[in-house]
């Protein structure tokens, strides 16, 4: 079966990808933070029995694909899932989907709901159109399992601890659990080094007496992370954001910026080395 | 409340979720208030051990680094 490269594009943009075997397609679904219905699971493995080979396969970033559908499948393949409101993915120079960590609501080291945050993203941004792909993800606390670091755009919880001496009872637990060595002893007080803490709040959960408790929560966003060819760990222009309007706007101002300053095929992270981290930054924060 | 360790338990190299299996049951043969003092690995089990015990209710009281371990003093929680 010949396509044309016209209806390719097309197809890739909304993530249904020609396999190296002629007429066969990779078909990417929309997963939001990878969260799918019971339902909707089996109505992708019913499309996949019907028109793949009866296999599903797991994306690095929390997709689902259903692979070697024909050509001339597409279509009903494509109704089949809309009418389990499961929606295509995205591939190409667009803004794929948002991943996300399942953050407070179930994990008890979450400091923010992330998954909330993660749809926000998506219906805002899904698809659009970029200088390159663009990932974004919404992690729960400095543990990163989501990989905020290795993302375009990522967004993490963070809580900055503060000490009050009145019931602690001198354990040095904190002194010894910080994975940053960001917590000192000075006689009978405890010290933050601020610059160090990475503000996961572990201090705070193991404290047998609450004496280290939140001073301030909010999120931290990291820019320009990428792996591929040219790995980049991302860049932390802003932590301890306050609320999710002043988190959005930022990350519509990173957006903005990379589409008026990236080159084509040149991704995020590495536009930012090509004209300094702290410029970005400055205009980015600043604007 | 003593501050006499009632009894020692050397958990190092026990893999979590053991080694804390191991922590509860020693402390089933303490009376709330008295103190368990274990030996543990550095890293993950300086976070788990710690963070499973106050969720449990007890208390850590003490903990000193020795060498490439921590000695952990539990006291077991319950008093009234």
């Amino acid at each position: 079966m010949d396509t044309h490269e016209s209806d390719l594009a097309v197809l890739r943009s909304v993530g249904i990808i020609q396999q190296k075997q002629k007429g066969l397609f990779v078909m990417r679904l929309h997963a939001v933070g990878g969260d799918l219905k019971a339902t909707q699971l089996r109505t992708i493995a019913d499309v996949a029995l019907r028109y793949g080979k009866g296999k599903v396969h797991l994306s690095t970033r929390q997709g689902m694909e259903i692979h070697n559908v024909r050509y001339e499948d597409i279509q009903q393949a494509k109704q089949e899932l809309a009418s389990a409101g499961i929606q295509m993915g995205a591939c190409g120079p667009r803004i794929r989907i948002v991943v996300a960590c399942p953050g407070s609501a179930t994990c008890r080291w979450g400091l923010i709901e992330t998954k909330g945050i993660a749809r926000a993203l998506d219906k805002k941004y899904f698809r659009k159109v970029m200088p390159h792909k663009f990932k974004i993800s919404v992690t729960g606390c400095p543990n990163n399992c989501a990989k905020a670091t290795e993302n375009d755009a990522g967004v993490m919880g963070g809580v900055l601890p503060r000490w009050g001496g009145a019931s602690c009872i001198k354990c040095d637990l904190c002194l010894h659990s910080c994975p940053t060595e960001a917590i000192t002893r000075e006689g009978e007080k405890y010290l933050l080094k601020r610059e160090d803490c990475i503000l996961c709040g572990i201090c705070i959960a193991l404290c047998p007496t609450s004496s280290w408790t939140a001073a301030q929560k909010g999120y931290t966003l990291f820019i320009g992370g990428t792996m591929g060819k040219r790995p980049r760990l991302g860049t932390r222009i802003l932590d301890l954001i306050g609320n999710k309007q002043e988190l959005y706007a930022l990350i519509a101002r990173v957006i903005g910026y990379y589409r008026e300053h990236g080159k084509a095929r040149e991704r995020f992270g590495h536009m930012i080395d090509r004209l300094g981290p702290d410029k970005v930054i400055k205009e980015i924060v600043c604007e | 409340m003593s501050e006499e360790v009632h009894k020692t338990l050397d958990i190092r190299g026990v893999a979590c979720p053991m080694n804390y299996v191991k922590v509860l049951m020693a402390l089933e043969d303490l009376k709330p208030g008295e103190r368990l003092e274990a030996m543990l690995d550095d890293g993950k089990a300086l976070i788990d051990i710690p963070r499973s015990a106050k969720q449990d209710g007890h208390k850590v009281v003490k903990v000193t680094p020795e060498g490439d371990a921590y000695s952990v003093v539990i006291e077991k929680g319950g008093v009234t």
